[in-house]
């Protein structure tokens, strides 16, 4: 029985889904044509080529179709569309629908095929005589993400997801079995929390365009391997890798940024698989890069070049398939959930694995593989070393990350490494000294060939220099309390920052141009430095032994207990700090805790610092407690925290509720029973949080603006409250207006107090005050975590630096290209 | 010999070591029976008794948290976790614990649960809360 359905819009849904199916046809079509045209004899045949333009033309325009149709679905709340109902709510900003295209996997994968079809029509205009070739790969994994969305059934098994698939379709529930459901789905789920957050709506489609790029060099290898054009790739391949791995890698830290700045991770890598899977082929493609300006100078390695450029893609394909089909499993925290794609993200694998292989097989006796040995004191030779070192890094990276596929491969039920952490940092530390170190000491070396005593000298004097700047560094970042690594790390590191600065002072007097490489490595290099100082010295500031009552069998253990509560104005010491929890406010979804820190000098008693820190936590009834840190920032170091437990814990709804019919009766049931006290001026009353004094009678008090007749009274009763050290004034007021009595309670929520002007008693020649306090243990609190991040600007400029050493690069490399 | 065979033999060492090390560093998913047999840490998965008593009590101790946990054998034991209780953890479907036992009680370094999403009905999530030792290397 067909239900007619009312209130929906199908339009825009099968709109997109035409564009789907298009998109998929178009770059099939595409690949196809392209193919045609470069096994094609005839040289002046164009006609091949036009069409396989023609059909990436069409498939751009599908691809921004798709993304026109989702953007209209759920800026118009379309709920009727399950993208929409899942990843988007009407309460949800503009700016914010960007963030929810990359919430699901849809609208990633439509993300990474924006990019591709972009990179595809500038190698169409840029590529000249590699336009087929190279343009066939492109349009082929272009073909294979377009398939990723089309969510049809084909052969008896869905093919891809779509985003256009309808809410009734995608979950099952009696409510689809009204014509008129659409009344009773009000709203959507709205976007996760964590990912409303303006860095979420520039990372995800840098680290994509950094994904996406990859494909570039990948497909110049192959079509040189395919076109036996063994030298000629090498030149554009170089300019779009450095290209490749500056955006992958700027997308990378902004992530880091993302986790460092708005989630308790406690820090900016945790080494989870998903955040793995994007720096894996980042390391393969950088070893890649050095290698192919190894084979360009010398003519050496060209098989080392092509493999790490290919391998470099076939990674992506790889960590799209750890993050997106599910096998992470209970590995990962935040890995894509399975949408039972998994031997379709295999078969784009393996059909790319098969195709490098088939090429690598076949062409394997033409290869120019050089029977001539390295020159020992050539800079290539060392800088193919190093290639050949992160390559090996990122070899471990793998093996660890792919436990769960193991698994799944040999039946084996081995558990990821129950450190993993510190696994990593470690075995990764251990790489970086070995390729810090030739970062540095290749800059000595010339192209080709050295003089080796002039070398020797020079880099032992660099050496000397470099051990006695990191001794200082050590000793004074607390370095040597942690593993020799890490020390050796930093020894790599300021090495190949002085090797670098001398090489580019040598720009300077004008013996070189690379700037590019010596500014890209300076940063890197900056970067370890912060990072491996920042985690090796990071201190938690909120340990605490204050815990009580859960018998000493706990106590034994030694265990560092690193939360710490703060009660409402209740001021703790949080290491050089004071800290406290002043006060609360609600704005949107999140809840702000307003915690402020002095930092009194022991001597003089004087305040060296004072600000207030806003760690804010999203109650959400559908998420639970998500909390966000806030950071004070220095120069040197940072100063982390971070809420886990809040104690009330205010909802969204439950503010406009209170906007909406706050009842006096219902507040006063936070408080103990009222006791009304009689007074005169100048009496004091000690209640549990302190004095309470009656100053003086203010005779014409005003609230607010209530006019006065001329027979009404209105009194004011001025107090001053005592409490936990610090002094409040507050005035109720007591009116008779038109022979009827009315008074106006005051609150001092910092005294957990609140007092009504209840009554003059003309007989007794006295007033009447009562006092409602808030029963103790009932304060409110919050359980915070606070660490200390010392030099990790190092971390972000280092960053900058090396992006501006890339871009340098790039430039470079592209006159070469022009002038060649 | 050439020297990119040095290389070679190099970096298949290292390659070798890289594998034996991983394979020596991986842990192991086991049950309450075998944590008490051994003194290293290992997994152990297994679901939340509901009907016994979750305490965490920040007005207590901030960094205690205690419940009760089957393992897939339906073995019982008790938990203690140096930290924050994890939010949502009531409703918790499959707990993963790392840590060891001390006498008679489990003290885990870290919990990963899997929820039934509260946030996508049709979806499953896994949220992880790490204990104290935050950077410790």
């Amino acid at each position: 029985m067909d239900i007619q359905y009312k209130g929906e819009h199908l339009l825009p849904g099968q709109l997109g889904q035409l564009f789907v199916i298009l998109a998929f046809g178009s770059a099939l079509f595409s690949a196809i044509s392209y193919y045609f045209a470069t096994v094609n004899k005839n040289q002046l045949d164009n006609s091949w080529r036009n069409l396989a333009r023609y059909g990436y033309f069409i498939n751009t325009l599908s691809v921004v179709g798709i993304g026109a149709c989702l953007f209209y679905i759920i800026y118009t709340n379309l709920f009727e569309y399950h993208y929409a109902w899942a990843h988007s709510s009407r309460t949800l900003p503009v700016y914010y629908i960007i963030s929810s295209y990359w919430e699901g996997q849809e609208g990633s994968f439509w993300l990474w095929g924006f990019w591709q079809a972009v990179l595809g029509n500038i190698l169409i205009w840029k590529a000249k005589s590699w336009e087929n070739p190279v343009m066939a790969v492109v349009a082929l994994s272009q073909a294979f993400l377009a398939s990723m969305l089309i969510g049809i059934e084909m052969f008896g098994t869905r093919v891809g997801s779509s985003p256009f698939i309808l809410l009734r379709n995608a979950i099952e529930g009696p409510v689809f079995s009204r014509p008129d459901y659409l009344n009773y789905i009000k709203d959507g789920n709205g976007l996760n929390p964590l990912l409303q957050n303006y860095w979420m709506v520039i990372h995800p489609p840098t680290l994509f365009l950094g994904f996406a790029s990859m494909v570039v060099p990948f497909a110049y290898a192959i079509a040189g391997l395919w076109q036996r054009r063994y030298k000629e790739w090498i030149k554009p391949a170089i300019s779009y890798s450095l290209f490749a791995v500056m955006v992958l890698g700027t997308g990378i830290i902004m992530g880091s940024f993302w986790a460092y700045e708005s989630l308790n991770f406690g820090g900016f890598w945790a080494w989870d698989p998903v955040e793995n899977a994007s720096f894996i082929p980042w390391l393969t493609l950088i070893g890649g890069v050095h290698v192919l300006i190894v084979y360009k100078n010398t003519g050496h390695s060209y098989f080392t070049a092509a493999f790490l450029v290919i391998i470099s893609f076939i990674l992506v394909l790889y960590a799209s398939f750890l993050t997106r089909s599910g096998i992470l499993g209970s590995t990962s925290v935040h890995a894509f959930t399975d949408l039972g794609m998994t031997w379709q993200l295999l078969v784009f694998l393996f059909a790319f694995i098969a195709i490098s292989v088939w090429l690598f097989v076949t062409r394997w006796k033409e290869l120019p593989i050089t029977k001539k040995d390295e020159e020992t004191y050539s800079r290539e030779f060392w800088m193919f070393v190093g290639a050949v070192f992160l390559a090996l890094s990122c070899l471990q990276l793998v093996i660890v990350t792919s436990i769960p596929v193991w698994n799944a491969i040999f039946g084996t039920k081995t558990a990821p490494p129950t450190e993993p952490v510190r696994l990593y940092n470690i075995v990764q530390s251990s790489f970086a000294v070995v390729i810090t170190l030739l970062m540095g000491f290749a800059q000595f070396l010339k192209y080709k060939r050295s003089d080796a005593t002039t070398f020797l000298i020079r880099s032992l004097v660099y050496l000397f220099f470099a051990a006695l700047i990191s001794a200082v560094i050590i000793v004074l970042s607390g370095l040597y309390h942690t593993h020799l690594v890490y020390m050796l790390v930093i020894f790599g590191s300021v090495y190949a920052v002085l090797a670098n600065t001398k090489y580019l002072a040598d720009i300077f007097k004008g013996k070189t141009k690379l700037v590019g490489s010596a500014v890209a490595h300076i940063g890197f290099a900056l970067l370890l430095v912060g990072a491996v100082i920042s985690t090796g010295t990071s201190r938690v500031i909120t340990i605490n032994n204050s815990g009580v009552g859960f018998g000493t069998e706990f106590e034994k253990v030694g265990n560092s207990r690193e939360n710490l509560r703060l009660d409402f104005n209740t001021p703790t010491k949080i290491g050089v700090y004071t800290a406290t929890y002043v006060g609360d406010s609600l704005n949107g979804p999140n809840h702000y805790f307003k915690v402020n820190y002095k930092r009194i000098d022991d001597k003089t008693g004087k305040v060296k610092e004072n600000f207030t820190l806003l760690p804010n936590a999203q109650a959400n009834r559908k998420m639970g407690l998500v909390s966000s840190p806030d950071t004070r920032h220095y120069v040197f170091k940072d100063m982390y925290s971070y809420v886990s437990i809040a104690w009330p814990m205010k909802f969204q709804d439950d503010q406009t509720a209170e906007n909406e019919g706050h009842t006096e009766a219902n507040e006063d049931k936070e408080y103990a029973k009222p006791v009304a006290h009689e007074m005169n001026i100048g009496d004091t009353i000690r209640y549990r949080a302190g004095l309470i004094i009656l100053k003086a009678l203010n005779k014409d008090a005003k609230v607010r603006d209530i006019p006065l007749a001329k027979n009404d009274v209105s009194v004011g009763a001025q107090l001053e409250v005592q409490s936990n050290g610090k002094v409040f004034t507050t005035e109720p007021v007591f009116m008779i207006k038109g022979g009827n009595k009315f008074d106006f309670s005051k609150k001092v929520d910092s005294a957990d107090l609140k007092v009504r002007f209840s009554n003059i008693l003309p007989e007794k020649g006295k007033l009447e005050i009562t006092t409602y306090v808030k029963p103790e243990g009932e304060k409110p609190y919050i359980v915070i975590k606070a660490i200390e991040f010392p030099s990790i600007n190092f971390f972000w400029s280092g960053t900058i630096i090396m992006v501006i050493g890339f871009l340098l690069s790039i430039f470079r490399r592209n006159k070469e290209l022009k002038t060649a | 010999m050439k020297k990119s065979s040095i290389l070679g033999i190099v970096i298949i060492a290292v390659a070798i070591c890289i594998i034996i090390s991983t394979y020596a560093d991986t842990s192991t998913y086991g049950s309450f029976n075998e944590a008490k047999n051994t003194h290293s840490e290992l997994h152990v998965v297994g679901h939340l008794n509901k009907d016994k008593q979750l305490i965490y009590d920040a007005k207590k101790d901030a960094n205690y948290f205690s419940f009760f946990m089957k393992d897939n054998k339906g073995e019982e034991c008790k938990i203690v976790f140096t930290g924050t209780k994890p939010q949502d953890f009531e409703r918790s479907e499959q707990i993963v614990l790392t840590g060891q036992m001390v006498g008679n009680e489990f003290h885990a370094s870290k919990i990963l649960m899997k929820c039934p999403s509260k946030y996508i009905q049709d979806k499953v999530e896994v949220t992880e809360a790490n204990a104290t030792k935050q950077a410790s290397i």
